[in-house]
C-alpha cells in the first residue's frame, strides 16, 4: 500500500468540507475522483501534499506521515508531485528552466544532470523540441504537459492531478489525457479528480465518488458505472450522461 | 549690494545640488536594503515579527518626515553625541524609505498568484527557495516602476532635510535667496535643479509602467 | 547617559497642541475641497483634450509632481513678493497646498476617467442622455468612486506635507511642536508627542475620508 487516509477531517470556518475520509491506494493504481461540485475532491487532493492544512486523521505516503497541524512537510512533498488545472508554470523562466528548477533547488542535483532529465521528461511529454519555449509561447495543451513534466522531474512516488484538462479547449484535452494515458501504463500511480468519465473508465483502476465531504461509494470503475448502488451515484452518472 | 552673479547663483547651487543627489543615492540605496529586510519581516509566518514590521511602516508612512528627522536629530543628540546635519539626513531618509520601498513591495509580491506558491510549494521548495527562485524575479519585474517612482519622493524627500540644517539645494536656496534678496529667481533656479533631477526619473517610471505590461521574460 | 524623559513637560502645553491640531486639519480640509475642486477640473480638461488649457494643465502637472512642496511653498511666499504679490502665511499655504494637490488629483481622477469603458458613455449617449448628464453620471461619478481610496492617500500625503508650513511661521502643529520644544527644552519628547499626534490625525483623517466616499462618492450600500 502507498497511499493511506485514515479519518480525514477538513473545516473552512464552520464549513465542514472533509467528514472523515478513508482511503487505501496501492502502488501503480490509478484513481479517479469524482463528484459534484463542492463535495471535496479539491480539499481532499490538496491536502495530500500540505496545500491544505486539516483538522483530524491521518494522511501516509510511502511511509511518510502527516498528521493534522505538521507543518514540515519537505520531505512528504517530494514524495508527491502536483499538477493543477491552472498549470501555474513559472512565467519568468523557459519550459526546460521550470522543469529544471526543483530538482536543482530542492535535491542540488548537479545542473548538468538536471538538463538531464529535463529533456528526458519533455521529452517524455512529447515536448522535447520546446526546451527553450516560454509558457506564453505555449498552448494551453503544452503547457499543461510541461506542468506534467515538472512534477515528473522530481521523480514522485504519486501524482496529483485535480481537473487537468478543465482550464483547455477541447481539441487541446486529448493531447493531455493521452500523456496520462502513457503514465498510467508505465506504472505511475496517480490520483486525479476528473470530469472526463470515459477516461475513468478506460484508464482507472479505482473509482471514488465523493458526496457532501465522505467517500460515498468506492470501486472499480467498470462496476460503479455499471450498477451504482446509492442513489446520488445513479444521479450523478445518469446528470453526465 | 549685490555681489553674487547669476552665475555665482548657479555655481552654489549646482553644489547643493551635489548634496541632494548623494543624499538621494544613499537613502535609496540604505532605504532599499532596509526596506528588504523589512518586506521579509512583513510577510514572516511569524506574528510578533510581521506586527512589528506593520507598526514600523505604519509610523513612518502616517508622520511627517520633517518629524521623523527632528527625532533622529534630536534622538541621537540624547545619546550625547553631536549629530552633523547629513548623518541625521541620511538616516531619516533611510527609514522614512524603508518604510515606502517594503510597502511597495509587498504589494508587488502580493500581486503574484496564489497558483505560483502552490505550484512551487507542491515541488518541495522552502518558503526561502520559493521566493528566491519564483516569488522575488517575478515581483521584481513588476516593481522596478513603482520603485524608480518611489525614487522621485526619495530626491523631493531630500528638500525637507535643509530644516535641520543640511546643505542641499533646498538649504543652499534658502541661504542665497537671503543674501542676494532675490528669492524669485534663486527659488525658481532651484525648482528647475529639482525638475532636472525628477522629471527623467518620473518619465522613466512611466515608460516603465507601460513596457512591462508585456509579456514576462 | 541615564536620561530621564519627560513626558509631562510636553503635556503642559496642550493648548498650543490644541490649536496646532486645529490649524492643521483646517489647512488640510480647504485644500482638499479647493484641490480636488481644481484636480477635477484638470482632469476633465485632460481626459478630453480641451486645447490649449491640456497642454497647459499638463506642464503644470509635471511642473507640480516634479519638485518638492517646501520649494514650492518657498517660491510662493519668499519669491512672489518680488512680483509684488504680497501674501500672508496662510494664504501662501492655503494656495501652496491647493497647487500642490490639484496637480495630483489631476492626474489620479483623469487615470479615473479614463478606465470609463467607451462602450458605457455611448450606451449613455443611446439613452438620450444630455452630455452635461452623462459627463456627471456616467463618467465622473464612476470615476471618483474609482479613485477615492487613491485620493484619500494622496490627502492624507499633502497633510503630512503641510509640516513643512512651519518654515513660514504659519502656526499648524509642527510650528506649535517647535514652540514648546523652545520653552521646555525637551526636544525629543515633544517631537515624539507631535508625532503620535500626526499619525493619530492619519488614521482619522482616512477613516473619515473613507466615510466620506462610501456616503457621498459610491452612493450604494455594501452589498
Ligand atoms: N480556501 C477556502 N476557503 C473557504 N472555503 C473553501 C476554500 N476552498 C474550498 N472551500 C469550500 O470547501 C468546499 C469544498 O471545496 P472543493 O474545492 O474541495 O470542492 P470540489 O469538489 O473540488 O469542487 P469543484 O468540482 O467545484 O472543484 C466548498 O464548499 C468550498 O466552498
Ligand atoms: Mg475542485
Amino acid at each position: 500500500m502507498l497511499l493511506r487516509i485514515d479519518g480525514l477531517h477538513k473545516h473552512f470556518g464552520a464549513n465542514h468540507v472533509l467528514k472523515g475520509i478513508d482511503l487505501r491506494i496501492d502502488e501503480g493504481q490509478v484513481v479517479a475522483i469524482i463528484g459534484r461540485s463542492g463535495s471535496g475532491k479539491s480539499t481532499l487532493l490538496r491536502s495530500i501534499n500540505g496545500l491544505e492544512t486539516f483538522d483530524d486523521g491521518l494522511i501516509e505516503v510511502d511511509g511518510e506521515r502527516l498528521y493534522a497541524g505538521q507543518t514540515d512537510l519537505r520531505a512528504l512533498r517530494q514524495k508527491v508531485g502536483m499538477v493543477f488545472q491552472q498549470f501555474n508554470l513559472f512565467p519568468h523562466l523557459s519550459a526546460g528552466q521550470n522543469v529544471m528548477l526543483a530538482p536543482q533547488v530542492v535535491k542540488k542535483t548537479p545542473v548538468a544532470e538536471c538538463e538531464t532529465i529535463a529533456r528526458a521528461m519533455l521529452a517524455k511529454v512529447g515536448l522535447a523540441e520546446k526546451f527553450d519555449a516560454y509558457p506564453d509561447q505555449l498552448s494551453g495543451g503544452q503547457q499543461q504537459r510541461v506542468a506534467i513534466a515538472r512534477a515528473l522531474a522530481m521523480q514522485p512516488k504519486v501524482l496529483l492531478c485535480d481537473e487537468i484538462t478543465s482550464a483547455l479547449d477541447p481539441e487541446l484535452v486529448n493531447e493531455v489525457l493521452a500523456v496520462v494515458k502513457q503514465l498510467a501504463s508505465e506504472g505511475m500511480t496517480l490520483i486525479m479528480v476528473t470530469h472526463e468519465m470515459r477516461f475513468a473508465r478506460e484508464v482507472g483502476d479505482k473509482l471514488v465518488f465523493m458526496y457532501q465531504g465522505r467517500v460515498h461509494e468506492s470501486g472499480h470503475p467498470k462496476d460503479l458505472f455499471a450498477s451504482p448502488q446509492t442513489p446520488e451515484l445513479q444521479n450523478f452518472i445518469g446528470a453526465i450522461n | 549690494m549685490n555681489e553674487f552673479s547669476t552665475w555665482d547663483i548657479l555655481r552654489n547651487l549646482g553644489f547643493g545640488a551635489l548634496w541632494t543627489i548623494g543624499l538621494s543615492l544613499t537613502a535609496f540605496v540604505l532605504g532599499g536594503s532596509a526596506g528588504l529586510l523589512l518586506l521579509t519581516a512583513r510577510m514572516s509566518k511569524k506574528v510578533w515579527l510581521q506586527r512589528a514590521a506593520r507598526a514600523y511602516i505604519e509610523f513612518f508612512q502616517g508622520t511627517p518626515l520633517l518629524m521623523q528627522l527632528f527625532m533622529v536629530f534630536f534622538g541621537i543628540a540624547l545619546l550625547g553625541v553631536d549629530v552633523p546635519p547629513w548623518l541625521a539626513a541620511a538616516l531619516g531618509l533611510t527609514l522614512f524609505s524603508s518604510a515606502y520601498l517594503a510597502e511597495i513591495w509587498r504589494g508587488c509580491v502580493e500581486a503574484i498568484p496564489k497558483g505560483q506558491w502552490e505550484a512551487s510549494a507542491s515541488l518541495a521548495m522552502t518558503w526561502l527557495e520559493q521566493m528566491r527562485h519564483v516569488i522575488l524575479p517575478q515581483a521584481l519585474r513588476i516593481a522596478v516602476a513603482p520603485t524608480v517612482g518611489f525614487s522621485v519622493q526619495i530626491v523631493k524627500g531630500t528638500a525637507v532635510t535643509s530644516i535641520i540644517g543640511f546643505a542641499e539645494l533646498t538649504k543652499t536656496g534658502s541661504m542665497l535667496a537671503n543674501a542676494t534678496f532675490q528669492p524669485f529667481m534663486v527659488f525658481g533656479f532651484v525648482a528647475l535643479g529639482y525638475f532636472i533631477l525628477c522629471y527623467p526619473l518620473s518619465h522613466f517610471a512611466a515608460h516603465l509602467e507601460r513596457k512591462f505590461h508585456a509579456p514576462a521574460h | 547617559m541615564a536620561y530621564s524623559f519627560d513626558f509631562t513637560a510636553v503635556a503642559q502645553y496642550h493648548t498650543q497642541l490644541a490649536v496646532g491640531v486645529g490649524y492643521t486639519l483646517m489647512l488640510t480640509a480647504l485644500g482638499a475641497v479647493l484641490g480636488v475642486t481644481l484636480g477635477t477640473l484638470g482632469a476633465v480638461v485632460r481626459a478630453w483634450r480641451i486645447r490649449p488649457f491640456a497642454q497647459l494643465f499638463g506642464l503644470y502637472v509635471e511642473l507640480i509632481r516634479n519638485t518638492p512642496f517646501i520649494v514650492q511653498l518657498f517660491f510662493i511666499f519668499f519669491g512672489l513678493p518680488a512680483l509684488g504679490l504680497r501674501l500672508g502665511e496662510w494664504q501662501a499655504a492655503i494656495i501652496a497646498v491647493v497647487i500642490n494637490l490639484g496637480a495630483y488629483s489631476t492626474e489620479i481622477i483623469r487615470a479615473g476617467i479614463q478606465a470609463i469603458p467607451r462602450g458605457q458613455i455611448e450606451a449613455a449617449g443611446s439613452l438620450a442622455m444630455t452630455r452635461t448628464q452623462i459627463f456627471r453620471h456616467v463618467v465622473l461619478q464612476p470615476a471618483l468612486q474609482k479613485v477615492w481610496p487613491a485620493l484619500s492617500s494622496q490627502i492624507v500625503i499633502v497633510m503630512l506635507g503641510t509640516s513643512v508650513c512651519s518654515q513660514i511661521a504659519a502656526e499648524e502643529l509642527t510650528f506649535a511642536a517647535n514652540f514648546i520644544q523652545s520653552r521646555n527644552f525637551r526636544a525629543f519628547e515633544t517631537y515624539i508627542v507631535v508625532a503620535l499626534i500626526y499619525l493619530a490625525l492619519s488614521v482619522g483623517v482616512r477613516a473619515l475620508l473613507n466615510q466620506i466616499g462610501q456616503r457621498f462618492v459610491v452612493k450604494r450600500r455594501p452589498a
